[in-house]
């Protein structure tokens, strides 16, 4: 009897190891994945997270200003590098000193629910975007606003209160996607569910928590667009089920793909795998107002105490680039800075010339995500060999926000290293530059966790947004760029790729920079 | 019987109540700013301000305390911090997803379970026990994230049987519920078996099978009907468990369920829809001990409900 039962569980065992060897090996080899052939011309997106809105002027999150790119346009758009191109606004013309922008509007456009899309429409959008009393999230784009003023039936001019030079960005952000009158009239507050633009495709409908359908908008303007019958985002957040679904075909396209996982799908048939820098820069900011990172010299140590390449492989699986100045590569006016070499015994002597031979003891902060901790912990074993010892300290997000901003007393703060990630959403220097290093942004009032108050830099940051003339701002945030750099109120890390997944016959869809979706043009090509 | 029912069903709103004001209290001393975080992640100073005052979170606490206290009284659960939707239908679009997920997990669970169970205490220390118990402990211990992805790489990936992700239709429900389901047959298959055995071994088995009863007749009819009672405890609260919505599962087969929205919910600090969800929760738990007292007057009729 025993002899039995020892046999049977010998059997349960040896199926099982069959079972789970069959899931280990390469799925290459599988039959019936491979030869998914896409029927019909609808697509379904595998994304991380839950859309939250689809009203633009009331939403942050760059998932759900994805969606809301596929329904909805803005006066200007962006191309693939995020380089500023015409959409609904053919032309635009700028006054010398930043404070009137006129907009020439295309002619013949309708929102997809039939009200014709003019001057008018503009000023409807604009002006709800600029009252505060509209309570919306991304107001502070559009506060600047005095008033906006209908020339004719097809040129808007928006003047603001003040000059700001970076404010052409701001309308090309998509906050500004411009949203049916008739709409907003109808729907009010409830605008964020039922959107209506004079995008591609028009929204079908949307189970929160779930997936959020688009159907093609017959009546667009652009000859021959849409090329999709529908398009279906669905909310996976688990990163093995989301690259399940590409291998299955169930999705069409999958974001983002997290680096570890690539090579699990480079070199499977019928699946492509694509990274390209993104705009997100990561860092380390060290509070300046506090010893030891007041002294220049320590914080430059630190920057030649982080091997950024080996930081990068360990981190991101190779799939980012070191940073070469504050913004991303990718960021308008990005003026390109001699790197800081790895060289642990300069970072010493440096260290040795500040007072501190044999280094010091310090703590760093960050989120508490898989990525963040190994990040912190590669940082950690750096700093360790030119004598910094490093405590880290990983927090859930909403924690740490509160450990962070609700510090009232610049000298009550106990941050010391801070270790994060930021996007620039305008894709302009100001937004990568102001919130995080000038004077007047330090917490609560901004994100300059680095306590840096340099006031030659922070007036330059101001002078910067005083012209539009980009000649002008360039030469601002040359110098900015590398006073801050000298200065190193960061450990200067990388920036990140983007990767996403897609099958083979999607063409034209793919990340922006921003990390956002464009597949409005996208088609399937057999 | 139903005055028991009714009287039971009264008590419940003092409960409930209590519940309310634990819960509101506990959700404000997780740290976080719910303002900061519903205005985004590079909001200014002034936006996030503004935010604050239009969700309200400007009042003192008490104030705050009443408005939801009042909403409550009036049925209205509040609005969600994140989305702006009423918490009613935040919640009520998840719950129906997590409700059928977790009958059907429950049933096949209890069914293969009791069946284990039983076969293993009739044939104690042979081995249909060894392979039953062998079972039951691989379903506890297999990590459900694991066995989940294990199942999705081979149901769905190599073979194409089955849908990775979503809740479409009766073929979505598969994978999730043999995931969920394995853990909860495998609690059940260990309480019945010892529950049975226990059974078996009392005077009135015996007395069933020297009367000349089939064995099978004293064992279904007779023995399993008394070793329910800690099964049934058991399903119960193994029911109301994983009506609160399994985070594991639901994120691993992309299930829109309660679980990844109390999560998200926590995350984001959006006490509204916490508050709401633990209530439901509170109120599942209160139903689901009353159908078990019930329940066990049926099974023994000894048992009085009074």
């Amino acid at each position: 009897m025993v002899k039995k039962s020892m046999m049977l569980v010998c059997a349960l065992l040896f199926g099982l190891s069959l079972i789970l060897s069959g899931c280990g090996a390469p799925a290459g080899k599988t039959v019936g994945v491979q030869s998914v052939q896409k029927q019909g011309k609808s697509i379904t997106v595998a994304v991380q997270d839950n859309f939250v809105s689809m009203d633009p002027g009331d939403t942050n999150d760059t998932l759900s200003f994805s969606a809301e790119k596929t329904m909805m346009e803005g006066l200007i758009g962006f191309d693939k590098s995020m380089k500023m191109v015409p959409l609904l606004a053919t032309s635009w013309e700028v006054s010398p000193d930043a404070k009137e922008f006129t907009f020439h509007l295309r002619k013949g456009v309708k929102f997809s629910d039939g009200t014709p899309f003019n001057a008018q429409a503009v000023k409807v959008n604009i002006d709800r975007l600029s009252d505060p009393k509209s309570n919306l999230k991304r107001h502070s784009l559009f506060s600047l606003v005095d008033k906006t003023v209908v020339v004719d039936e097809y040129t808007v001019k928006v003047i603001l209160k003040q000059p700001f030079g970076a404010m052409l960005n701001n309308f090309a952000h998509p906050a500004a996607l411009m949203v049916s009158p008739a709409a907003l009239e109808k729907y009010g507050k409830n605008i964020g569910r039922h959107p209506v633009g004079t995008g591609e495709y028009m929204l079908k409908e949307w189970i929160p928590g779930d997936h959020l359908t688009v159907v093609k908008n017959p009546n667009y303007w652009r000859q021959g667009y849409p090329k999709l019958d529908s398009i279906t985002f669905k909310s996976v957040p688990e990163n093995g089920s989301r690259i399940a679904m590409l291998q299955t075909g169930e999705a069409d396209f999958i974001y983002p793909v997290p680096p570890e996982n690539v090579q699990s799908l480079v070199g499977q048939s019928g699946v492509t795998v694509k990274h390209k820098p993104s705009i997100i820069v990561d860092y380390v900011s060290m509070n300046t107002l506090k010893k030891p990172f007041n002294d220049p010299k320590v914080r430059q140590a630190l920057n030649y105490a982080i091997d950024k390449n080996a930081f990068i492989k360990v981190v991101y699986s190779g799939l980012a680039e070191p940073m070469t100045s504050e913004i991303a590569s990718n960021v308008q006016f990005f003026s390109p800075q001699q790197p800081y070499p790895y060289d642990p015994n300069k970072a010493k002597a440096l260290l040795k010339e500040a007072g501190y031979p044999n280094g010091f003891d310090t703590t760093i902060w960050s989120n508490n995500n898989s990525t963040y901790i190994k990040a912190t912990q590669f940082i950690q074993q750096q700093l360790a060999q030119v004598g910094v010892k490093v405590k880290i300290e990983n927090m859930e997000s909403g924690t740490m926000d509160s450990k962070i901003w609700s510090v009232k007393k610049p000298q009550d703060a106990t941050i010391q290293l801070y270790f994060g990630g930021w996007s620039p959403s305008t894709g302009d220097a100001d937004w990568g530059l102001r919130p995080l290093l000038s004077k007047d942004m330090i917490p609560p009032q901004g994100y300059n966790t680095a306590y840096y108050q340099n006031d030659t830099v922070s007036r330059e940051i101001q002078q910067a947004i005083e012209t539009a003339d980009p000649a002008q701002r360039k030469a601002a945030y040359d110098k900015v760029e590398k006073d801050i750099w000298q200065d190193a109120p960061w450990v200067f890390l990388d920036t990140r790729d983007n990767i996403y997944g897609y099958r083979n016959y999607l063409k034209d869809a793919f990340l922006l920079p921003d990390g956002s979706l464009d597949v409005q043009k996208a088609e399937i090509v057999k | 019987m139903l005055k028991f029912i009714v009287r039971r069903l009264l008590g419940m709103i003092p409960i409930l109540f209590i519940v309310s004001i634990l819960i509101f209290s506990f959700v404000r001393f997780i740290p976080g700013d719910p303002a900061r975080l519903v205005a985004g992640p590079d909001a200014t100073y002034r936006d996030i301000q503004a935010v604050r005052a239009q969700l309200g979170l400007d009042k003192p606490v008490v104030t705050q305390y009443i408005d939801y206290v009042e909403g409550l009284l009036r049925g209205n659960l509040g609005t969600s911090l994140k989305t702006g939707r009423p918490v009613a239908e935040e919640i009520g679009s998840r719950f129906m997803a997590t409700f059928w997920l977790t009958v059907v997990s429950m049933g096949w669970a209890f069914v293969i379970g009791l069946l284990i169970g039983v076969a293993s205490a009739v044939k104690r220390n042979r081995w249909q026990d060894y392979a039953g118990m062998f079972t039951a402990v691989s379903g506890i211990s297999l990590p459900s994230f694991w066995l989940g992805l294990m199942l999705i790489q081979l149901f769905s990936v190599r073979l194409g049987w089955l849908p990775t992700a979503g809740f479409d239709s009766w073929k979505s429900l598969v994978l999730p519920s043999l995931t969920l389901g394995s853990g909860v047959a495998a609690v059940i298959a260990r309480f019945t078996r010892s529950s049975l055995m226990e059974v078996l071994r009392e005077d009135y088995t015996r007395t069933a099978r020297a009367k000349g009863l089939h064995y099978n007749i004293v064992v279904w009819k007779h023995a399993l009907r008394n070793a329910l009672i800690p099964v049934v405890t058991m399903t119960g609260l193994q029911f109301g468990f994983l009506l609160g919505g399994s985070v594991v599962v639901e994120t691993v087969f992309s299930w829109p369920g309660l679980g990844r929205l109390l999560i998200d919910s926590v995350a984001f600090r959006d006490y509204p829809v916490i508050q709401g969800e633990m209530l439901l929760f509170a109120l599942e738990f209160i139903l689901i001990n009353l159908v078990v007292d019930v329940l066990y007057a049926v099974l023994n009729p000894q048992i009085r409900l009074e």
